[in-house]
């Protein structure tokens, strides 16, 4: 009987190394980490502003447009832009499409110009979308995700619609991961606005 | 210098040596491990006492024994994760499940088996194993150096009860007999042992074959090596796929990418930078005899840089034959084809042009699945893609997987796709809830034919068909090391098993006749499982013997008639005035 008892207890005990192995596992996948000057937007860490003097440096980049003119990022020194990640095979993104389309109007007096990065997509189910949502700003014809590339180097682009404001200094003053909001895009757009 | 035994040795009987310490020099001490032994596992009672408690529990978590079940478990928890679909790998096919089990799905959900190797209780295993197997290793390690640092034992009293001994006749005094015996056991490499200052006796203890120990340590070594290489290809490796279509080019990044999976310390900013453009993909298939049809040979060329704006490199991909990209490997693990549509709507203007990958059903005709969605058109399409067609009776069939007769079979959907919803949908299915089907029974196409659909609701053309591959891309920073480790840990196993541990005795005493001396030689191995030893020792009886004296050697285990098991001792015991060696301890390393 007093056997027993002592199989009960190293059984319970060996359940208890079990379980803290698994708490030391939970508390290993799950870790996050903040970075120097990155603020999020309502906490939401997919909402993300870069406080000026720690703006890293949009990479510059050149492109054809879906009607085949030329795009290069430099030419638009002196402005806030706002590049949009896009695909028109991409739901969030056909979602977000008409804020953007209505921000860019807007904004256009005001010194901000849009422009789209349309990517995995050709440029004829690119443009029959684009026009379909009233969209007159350009997009670069991005198939092969290269600019998301050269972006994914400085700011975390990780996925499909991603959402960049650039100041007029040609840093990166915000991004919104996935689809964007109107008020969040107005938000980053007056925060782009101060460049120290 | 004293020998430290425990009690544990007790596989050969003990013996009394002359000085009367009690020194046990029969058996192989504890020091000579076995790889196959248990890591200090013990079938012990738990204690009462909380640090008792620990120890015992130490014990037990690093006993071969929970090695054992902990690797057990492992596999058998590994089961789910290949039998079941994975969250991480077809988050599809996990929703397929939940549709088909209503019921079981969140069961099986709650216990984590639709994501197996991320849950608590998978890494609970792995720690464990990982914890009980560098705990068994690591203390072994240490014992393992004290075995093979520590020198031979003294010479038994009685050599004639050991496995192997013969007795001859020397002409010289003892001191000198035993003398002449430990330079020849010198020169052949034996580490020896000499009786100290105050021993009286004329004695050698000789010990080879250390590189065992060295072997065991090495593979003891080897194997915390191999746990640190899979623990860094595990937290900073990762693996992704991409499904790349002939002509076109991608960046490695992250929304690039249709699967990633990097490691616990790995993240997206972790990815090689490169570039790569599939120029050409071609597959040959067998044409006649039995194996028709079976794929002879894949084969991608691409055009790739390390980084962006690096210079442009040629490399060709085959299956088994990866190409490697600044850091990381690119397998070919699949390919299949993708018919080029253009979708117009209503009014005649394009909505969709562009090459479609098509998901192949069957592996062996490459008979290929896919949607195209026109969401600009209000245009759906659910397709078979196949390669080679012969009409068998009004159904059409693939004969062939090269794309020889290549044909489309379509179905038509009008209405909305619910594509501006704003939620994901896979590219690779059609929920064709909420539309209509149009155009009647499925529509075949040949490259160049144009569908035009009833009611004015567009057309639809199979332009033209390209292929795609799949691309895996894998970094894992343990690959080299555990490789490096595991040739390490064979040669280590395989010293350890084919070198012994053999310990060889002699003692001198001096003749009853008063003139020269009676030397006895014992020999002693542990485990002679590849045999020899017996050889090795009349060699070396022998040699002893030539060097000392004329031979009038008596070989045979205790021969009887050579000389009574007592009197050596005798004769040690009688000649305890002799003077003293000059070198009394000497050691050589082996």
């Amino acid at each position: 009987m007093f056997k027993a008892k002592r199989r009960t207890v190293a059984v319970v005990a060996a359940v208890a190394v079990v379980l803290l192995a698994g708490a030391l596992a939970v508390t290993l996948t799950t870790g996050s980490g903040a970075q120097a000057g990155v603020s999020y937007l309502n906490g939401n860490p997919a909402q993300r502003v870069y406080a000026a003097g720690d703006r890293p440096v949009a990479p510059d980049f050149t492109g054809t447009s879906l009607t085949g003119a030329p795009i290069k990022l430099a030419s638009y020194q002196g402005k806030i832009v706002v590049l949009n990640f896009w695909g028109s095979w991409c739901p969030p993104c056909r979602a977000e499409a008409p804020t953007l389309a209505v921000l860019s109007e807007q904004y256009a007096a005001k010194g901000v110009d849009f422009i789209g990065d349309d990517v995995a997509d050709t440029s004829a189910s690119a443009l029959a979308f684009t026009r379909s949502v009233g969209i007159s700003y350009p997009s670069v014809n991005d198939p092969g995700y290269l600019i998301v590339q050269d972006f994914s180097q400085v700011v975390p682009v990780n996925d499909t619609p991603t959402t960049i404001v650039i100041d007029r200094t040609g840093h990166i003053a915000g991004m919104v991961l996935g689809t964007v909001s109107y008020a969040t895009m107005v938000t980053l757009l007056k925060d782009a606005a101060v460049t120290q | 210098m004293t020998d430290v035994r425990s009690s544990r040795s007790t596989s050969a009987p003990q013996q009394e040596t002359a000085d009367g310490t009690g020194e046990a020099t029969g058996p192989f001490g504890p020091n000579e491990m076995d790889v196959t032994e248990s890591g200090g596992g013990g079938t012990s009672v738990p204690p009462d006492t909380s640090a008792g408690w620990l120890r015992w529990g130490w014990r037990q978590l690093t006993s071969m024994r929970t090695a054992l079940i902990l690797l057990f478990l492992l596999a058998l928890g590994a089961i789910p994760g290949s039998i079941l679909p994975q969250q991480g790998t077809d988050p599809a096919s996990v929703q397929q499940y939940y549709a088909s089990h209503p019921s079981l799905a969140p069961w099986l959900n709650r216990l984590g088996l639709f994501n197996v190797f991320a849950t608590p209780w998978f890494a609970a295993i792995y720690l464990l194993l990982f914890a009980s197997l560098i705990g068994c290793v690591v203390p072994r390690t240490f014992r393992l150096v004290g075995a093979a640092r520590t020198p031979p034992p003294r010479a038994p009293r009685n050599l004639k009860r050991l496995p192997h001994s013969t007795t001859y006749d020397s002409a010289l005094p003892p001191a000198a007999a035993a003398e002449s015996a430990a330079a020849l056991l010198g020169a052949h490499r034996f580490r020896l042992r000499r009786p100290a200052a105050d021993d009286s006796g004329h004695w050698v203890s000789a010990e080879k074959g250390y590189v065992r120990e060295v072997g065991n340590l090495l593979f003891h070594l080897s194997l915390v090596g191999i746990l640190i290489s899979i623990a860094l290809g595990g937290l900073f490796g990762y693996k992704a796929d991409k499904l790349l279509v002939q002509g076109t080019s991608f960046g490695d990044t992250v929304s690039a990418l249709d699967e990633f999976h990097p490691g616990r310390l790995a993240t997206a900013s972790d990815l090689a930078p490169f570039r790569m453009t599939l120029d050409n993909f071609s597959a040959s298939y067998v044409t006649s005899g039995q194996n028709e049809g079976e794929p002879s040979s894949f084969k991608a060329s691409v055009t790739y840089s390390d980084t962006p704006g690096g210079p442009a490199r040629q490399g060709v991909i085959e299956v088994n034959h990866p190409l490697s990209v600044d850091s990381v490997k690119v397998y070919l693990i699949g390919h299949g084809y993708a018919p080029v549509f253009k979708v117009t709507g209503p009014g005649g203007k394009v909505a969709y042009e562009q090459a479609t990958p098509f998901i192949p059903a069957s592996t062996g005709t490459l008979l290929s699945d896919g949607v195209v969605k026109a969401p600009n058109a209000n245009l759906g399409f659910m397709g078979v893609f196949v390669p080679t067609a012969i009409d068998n009776g009004g159904t059409l069939e693939s004969i062939f997987p090269a794309a020889d007769n290549p044909v489309v079979s379509l179905d038509a959907y009008s209405g909305n796709l619910g594509m501006n919803s704003g939620v994901s949908q896979s590219v690779y299915q059609l929920d064709s809830t909420g539309m209509t089907k149009i155009g009647g029974s499925p529509h075949v196409m040949l490259p160049g034919q144009t569908w035009t659909l009833p009611g004015g609701k567009g057309s639809i053309t199979f332009v033209g068909v390209q292929q795609w591959v799949s691309l895996a891309i894998t970094y894992d920073p343990g690959q080299v090391p555990a490789l490096v480790c595991g040739i390490l840990a064979l040669c280590g196993l395989l010293l350890s098993f084919f070198v012994r541990r053999r310990r060889v005795f002699v003692r001198a005493v001096p003749a009853a006749s008063g003139a020269g001396s009676v030397v006895t030689i014992g020999g002693l191995t542990r485990t002679d499982a590849s045999g020899g030893f017996e050889e090795e020792f009349a060699e070396l009886a022998f040699e002893i013997a030539s060097a000392g004296t004329s031979v009038t050697a008596s070989p045979g285990d205790a021969a009887p008639g050579a000389a009574s098991p007592g009197a050596a001792e005798t004769a040690a015991v009688a000649a305890g005035d002799d003077k003293p060696e000059p070198n009394n301890q000497s050691e050589t390393g082996a």
